[in-house]
């Protein structure tokens, strides 16, 4: 009967689109190409939640209108207090890691995104953003929110783009205690509960409850030095040649919709420049790239692969992202306003 | 051909929903009950117009589930493909029966698809092995498939699909 062998034809050709699309990348064309059609679905599901914020914008007392300004007007202050004093340090910090031959810290530029859904299925921890290959996004971009980092660029559609989150089982990221400089791996777990479980930690390691761990920024994904999550379990068990230690990720992971884009680091970006896709808004870490390069042709050679889903960083790369000399001495970050878009 | 088919935009309108339900987000508890709503809404079509809704309809729709979902691709167009073909083979038998015996077969096409893109999922290290709990959305979608059958059965006839 033609029925069975209709299904067994397409059977076979589900087969085929799946091995291609897991080993190859021809597919990556159709994906984008059908990224258009999902589009609308996308921002009709979303329309409810735009409808409450613009209630919620629209439909605002005078007086609390009033009193948010004011409270936002002096955190501003606060803030721009702060900033004073960070870009005094940050010069200073250049200058000395100039003398130390060190590379200066890639002043992140971002970009604001919204989180309009996460993953349906139970396995993955995803969301998906509403900015995509129209506003520049690159796979490999880190996501932050207003506390920590939350994830990475793993999909980029014309419009969306899939972050797999830093809870997601399958990934891990590069981190060290921020009082004493341990450097670990967090990988997120593997149970019910979003948290992170520091992987290959040794048991003598000067790891303790309430330590603040940074994302390190070896493994070359992630920039230094943001708030990635909080200890808060050390179990030391004698019959176990590592220790146990989880975190809690501080970036508000099912609470918040408003998150930022992080440009690429310039070693990123000379990778990414090849495949043809002109980021809009990372124009000025280009300037640095072409110290870097030498950096990447020392990576291929060493036979590092790039790092894919899981941002373990390579043996081969862990030293890596250290020692280039900068090449101006005081880069005073830019003015913060200035950065965003 | 123009008087064989008619009101398809029926169809593609109820599959819309059916995205849109399928990607709302739920919260975490509940994210296990959601009900299979593509697959159900294909099973309705496959018994009740089976000339219009075939193999191929079916494998497209899980190919924009797959974009949806962001999984891999024809991950669910084999796994729909797979319910299409026995909902259609079976198309005249579930026409006849009650609504509690639609259910019961509702039910088994929703694990056993739910069974099958677990496994792929698994097998392409989308997913890591977890307990069955997943199964339960096939039970809410047994549940819910009477009065979503009535529902389409209403449109389908007010609109003359054919």
């Amino acid at each position: 009967m033609s029925l069975e062998y209709r299904v067994a034809a397409f059977v076979v050709l589900s087969v085929a689109v799946m091995f291609a699309d897991s080993r190859f990348d021809y597919l990556d064309r159709l994906r984008y190409s059908l990224g258009f059609l999902t589009a609308p679905v996308y921002w009709v599901a979303d329309t409810p939640a735009r409808i409450s914020y613009w209630i919620d914008d629209v439909f605002v007392s005078h007086g609390d209108l009033i009193d948010e300004n004011e409270r936002l007007r002096e955190e501003l202050l606060f803030a721009q207090r702060e900033l004073q004093l960070l870009a005094g340090l940050a010069t200073e910090n250049n200058r000395l890691r100039a003398l130390q031959e060190a590379s200066a810290n890639v002043d992140g530029r971002v970009l604001t995104a919204e989180i309009i859904n996460i993953s349906s299925s139970t396995g993955s921890r995803r969301v998906l953003i509403n900015r995509g290959a129209t506003d520049g996004v690159l796979e490999g971009q880190a996501l932050l929110d207003a506390h920590g980092l939350m994830g990475q660029v793993v999909e980029v559609l014309p419009f969306t783009s899939w972050v797999m989150l830093i809870t997601d089982s399958r990934h891990g990221t590069p981190v060290q205690v921020n009082r004493n400089g341990e450097r670990a791996i967090a990988r997120g777990s593997r149970g019910e509960v979003p948290e992170l479980e520091l992987e290959y930690v040794p048991d003598t390691s000067d790891i303790e409850v309430g330590d603040l761990l940074v994302s390190s920024g070896l493994g070359q994904r992630f920039p230094k030095d943001y708030p990635v999550a909080e200890v808060t379990s050390v179990v030391h068990d004698r019959g176990q040649p590592f220790a146990t230690i989880k975190a809690k990720p501080l970036a508000q992971m099912d609470r918040t919709r408003h998150v930022m884009l992080l440009a690429l680091a310039s070693n990123e970006l000379e990778r990414s420049g090849q495949s043809g896709i002109a980021p809009v808004w990372v124009d000025n870490a280009l300037s640095k790239g072409d110290k870097r390069l030498g950096i990447e042709e020392q990576i291929d050679e060493l036979g590092a692969e790039p790092l894919e889903e899981v941002v373990n960083p390579a043996p081969e790369t862990l030293g890596v992202d250290e020692p280039v000399p900068s090449e101006t001495g005081d880069t005073v970050p830019e003015d913060p306003a200035a950065g965003q878009e | 051909m123009n008087q064989r088919t008619h009101g398809s935009w029926v169809i593609f309108l109820s599959f819309f929903v059916a995205y849109l339900l399928a990607i709302v987000p739920f919260p975490e508890w509940a994210m296990n009950y959601r009900p299979q709503w593509i697959a159900m809404v294909l099973i309705y079509w496959a018994m009740a117009l089976p000339y219009r809704v075939g193999i191929g309809f079916a494998w497209v729709a899980g190919l924009l589930m797959d974009i949806l979902e962001g999984s891999l691709l024809g991950l669910n167009a084999l796994a729909l493909a797979i319910i299409a073909y026995i909902a259609l083979s079976l198309h005249q038998r579930l026409r006849m029966f009650s609504s509690l015996q639609q259910s019961g077969v509702v039910l088994a096409l929703i694990g056993l698809h739910l069974m099958m893109t677990h496994w792929m999922k698994i097998a392409a290290e989308q997913a890591v092995a977890s307990n069955l709990l997943f199964l339960l959305g096939a039970l809410s979608s047994a549940f819910i498939w009477p009065w979503m059958f009535v529902l389409l059965r209403q449109m389908r006839r007010s609109f003359g699909v054919r």
